[in-house]
């Protein structure tokens, strides 16, 4: 009866399989049990007393007891708890995290648990909506308000029965004693806080894209299943084989470099903002910032990719080969790019550009290919396509990684790059400040300005870059011929 | 008395009025057919009535039934409070079985000059609604299924098992607003009513085969109220808001802004029993 089959999502109906509900259902029966849990206090309001409530630092301290962790380990995994929905903070409602003092929280009700097998469903929301409406007369929050509205126009055939619901179950609340009932409605709250967060916040029940196959049901063994198994099997046969003292020697290795640069494993400088809320560390490393941090830096050197593949080190790059004439090189490389990634329409036009500017005889950025290379490619122009230019790129990549790259990073570009790179102390925020910066957290630029502003950017480089080599040479030629007849009437004025 | 003025009426309208009576045969047939008209519209507007209220009855036991599977596997659980479950979802039961039918039998009616544009309307209204209900309850079944499957109460020592939520006797009051349904048909046919399993799976095949046949678009349903209009309904006298209800009671000399709450004495859980706590809550409030 929903319009759930209208959906354009190709069979995609399946969520993912969350194995940390399991988990979370097992380490939260252990700790409401009354002798070996957590200790229960009682909340006391106004109208009554409460009782199973707990204590952040409670709560903390039975984590780390029990899995033999320290404390701010503990904090973490209680804090999961609290996001996924298992248990819910009574003062604070809205913030999903373990504070490790007096404050009070609750465990949710199985009946509120998140479920693996069955979404939270849209027409729930709405009767909790309707009857919260009904209560605040209308005061609902923003994004309340703004849900409201989406789901009244798109359940609007089955609104009656919603609004219906809605006054009776608001109905049969008031029976209930007022304990009770407070608890109820702390405990719905707490779902919907949970299950439909307001924007900006991050949840812990984003699981990305549906999938096609329900990750519950068991896989039938029919004959295209074994099929499959067999294909798999023959080609992993068929692959080729590395030593695993090869591979794995590679593995360390790699693990080795990029083991401080990793912000999991070690400190991201000035501080992470997925922990402490503060986007500086976003800031410094933007693709187009003008002075490089120190980190961002050393990458370039440990591979020819990562300097290509680092918007601000191609820049500096470009900017050596500028200065060594020799940037037609990588203006085809990153021409070939635009073809390969770019759209469909324009790509026999790129193509032939390509042709005129760097591959054709006397063109006006010629390139170095050998003759077997460019008798290929210029075969294949003859019917172009997305990777007709591959082996031609692949050649230049090859050239300017063997030669260009070893003396960039002997160069003076360089090495004034890596003087003038920024080193970010490490930032020392105190409970107070982190709670500011949650607070005040702000959304980034939107992508369609940064990828203008890129455009502007490319648009610059275009201008300025000599387009003509014949231009350059002859203004070589010019400004030498101006250097000579000065030291000549130097000559004639010294006598 | 009122046959009788239908009848002269109905003279009156026929073309022979004037010249010769009709003859009695073809008089008895229109008579009849009109009466089979006017028969079938009472009939039509009484099966509305009908359905009509026993969606309301629907949704107050749904309502029930919602307050109660929430206090599943909590503290509260118990085998009061699962028998009170069963109850309530017996008579769900039959109130969704005879509506069922009803509306089947009003929507699948093949007499089109019977039933006037509005009436179908209103037909095709109560079939949306009564799927909506029926869809909102399977979900509730499904979880409430599910919960009571992990929280069997079979041994004593199983209620160790109970997650400690602050509700300790939820079901009391839902037992007297059960008694107010009053559905027509409820009290009349004393069917025998299924278990959860066998009925979940009722109420399944039941919501394919009436999707597969009546064809209604219930996109063409719209809702009789605007947005935003139950606000405006003085349902009871004013409730206190959720915030109100949890202001801390602040015990301190000094008079500090924050109420934070001070956590005295029982460090400990919970010792005396359900009964126990009962009698201090009535003692508070």
């Amino acid at each position: 009866m929903t319009i759930r089959n209208t959906l354009l999502d190709h069979g995609q109906r399946f969520r993912p399989r969350m194995a940390c509900l399991k988990k979370a259902e097992k380490v939260l029966l252990e700790m409401q049990d009354p002798k070996t849990g957590v200790k229960s206090q009682i909340q006391r309001l106004v109208i009554t007393t409460i009782p199973h409530a707990l204590t952040g630092e409670d709560i903390i301290a039975w984590l780390a007891e029990r899995f033999h962790v320290d404390a701010q380990e503990a904090r973490h995994l209680g804090s999961t708890l609290v996001a996924l929905g298992y248990i819910y903070p009574l003062q604070h409602h809205k913030r999903l995290i373990v504070k490790a003092d007096a404050s009070l929280y609750r465990f949710q009700t199985p009946y509120f648990w998140p479920t693996q097998q069955w979404p939270v469903e849209d027409t729930d929301y709405a009767i909790y909506l309707a009857k919260r409406n009904i209560r605040k007369k209308g005061m609902l929050e923003l994004h309340e308000q703004e849900q409201y509205s989406h789901l009244h126009k798109w359940m609007n055939h089955k609104w009656d029965f919603i609004v219906m619901q809605a006054k009776e179950q608001y109905r049969a609340a008031k029976e209930r004693k007022k304990p009770d009932r407070v608890v109820f409605d702390c405990q719905e709250r707490a779902y919907w806080v949970v299950h439909r967060p307001p924007p900006g916040t991050v949840s812990a029940m984003d699981y990305g894209l549906n999938r096609r196959v329900d990750p519950g049901a068991d896989e039938v063994t029919t004959p295209d299943f074994f099929e499959r198994i067999m294909i798999f099997t023959q080609q992993s046969i068929m692959r080729p084989r590395v030593k695993s003292s090869v591979s794995i020697g590679a593995l360390v290795k790699h693990c080795a470099i990029y083991h401080g640069h990793d912000p999991f494993l070690s400190k991201c400088l000035p501080s992470n903002p997925w922990l402490t809320d503060d986007v500086t560390s976003w800031n410094l490393n933007m693709p187009n910032v003008e002075t490089p941090t120190k980190m961002r830096v050393e990458r370039w050197t440990f591979s020819f990719g990562e300097l290509l593949s680092d918007p601000r080190g191609r820049d500096d790059f470009r900017l050596f080969l500028r200065k060594e004439f020799s940037g037609e090189n990588l203006a085809f490389w990153e021409a070939c790019e635009d073809l390969k990634w770019g759209a469909a329409a324009t790509m026999r036009e790129k193509a032939e550009q390509i042709y005129k500017t760097f591959l054709a005889r006397g063109a006006p950025r010629w390139i170095n290919i050998d003759g077997k290379t460019m008798e290929i490619t210029v075969n294949g122009l003859k019917h172009p396509h997305r990777y007709v230019l591959d082996a031609a790129q692949t050649h230049i990549y090859m050239l300017m990684k063997k030669d260009s790259y070893g003396r960039y990073l002997k160069s003076p570009v360089f090495k004034e790059t890596l003087r003038k790179a920024a080193c970010p102390e490490e930032h020392k925020f105190t409970d107070a400040q982190l709670e500011h910066n949650a607070r005040n957290r702000r959304p980034s630029l939107s992508p369609i300005i940064l990828r203008q502003q890129e455009q502007e950017q490319r648009a610059r480089t275009a201008a300025s870059a000599p387009v003509d080599i014949t231009q350059v040479m002859s203004r070589l030629s010019r400004r030498s011929k101006d250097a000579e007849p000065r030291p000549a009437a130097q000559g004639v004025r010294g006598t | 008395m009122e046959a009788d003025s239908q009848q002269r009426e109905c003279r009156t309208l026929l073309p022979h009025s004037d010249s010769t009576p009709p003859s009695p045969h073809a008089f008895d047939h229109i008579m009849s057919r009109w009466r089979r008209s006017v028969d079938g519209l009472t009939a039509l507007r009484r099966n509305q009535w009908d359905c009509e209220r026993a969606q309301e009855a629907l949704s107050h036991v749904m309502s029930c039934f919602h307050q109660l599977a929430a206090l599943l596997g909590s503290s509260a659980d118990g085998a009061f409070l699962r028998n009170e479950l069963e109850g309530i979802r017996a008579l769900a039961y039959r109130i969704c079985s005879g509506l069922s039918c009803r509306l089947l039998c009003l929507l699948s009616d093949s007499e089109p000059p019977t039933t006037g544009a509005d009436d179908q309307q209103l037909s095709e209204r109560l079939w949306v609604l009564f799927l909506s209900a029926a869809e909102n309850l399977l979900s509730d079944l499904w979880k409430a299924s599910d919960l009571i499957g992990r929280f069997p109460l079979t041994q004593p020592k199983d209620r160790h098992a109970l997650v400690s939520t602050g509700c300790i006797d939820g079901p009391v009051g839902m037992a007297a607003r059960v008694v107010l349904v009053q559905v027509p048909w409820v009290t009349l046919e004393e069917a025998p009513s299924p278990d959860l399993t066998s009925h979940i799976t009722d109420l399944q095949t039941m919501l394919n085969e009436m999707q597969l046949k009546v064809p209604v678009a219930f996109w063409s349903v719209e809702a009789t109220q605007p947005a935003w209009a139950e606000a405006h309904e003085d349902l009871d006298q004013p409730e206190e808001s959720l915030e109100e209800l949890m202001e801390v009671e602040v015990v301190s000399e000094n008079k500090t802004m924050s109420a934070c709450c001070r956590l005295h004495c029982v460090r400990s859980g919970i010792k005396e029993g359900p009964r126990k706590i009962q009698k201090a809550l009535r003692r508070n409030i």
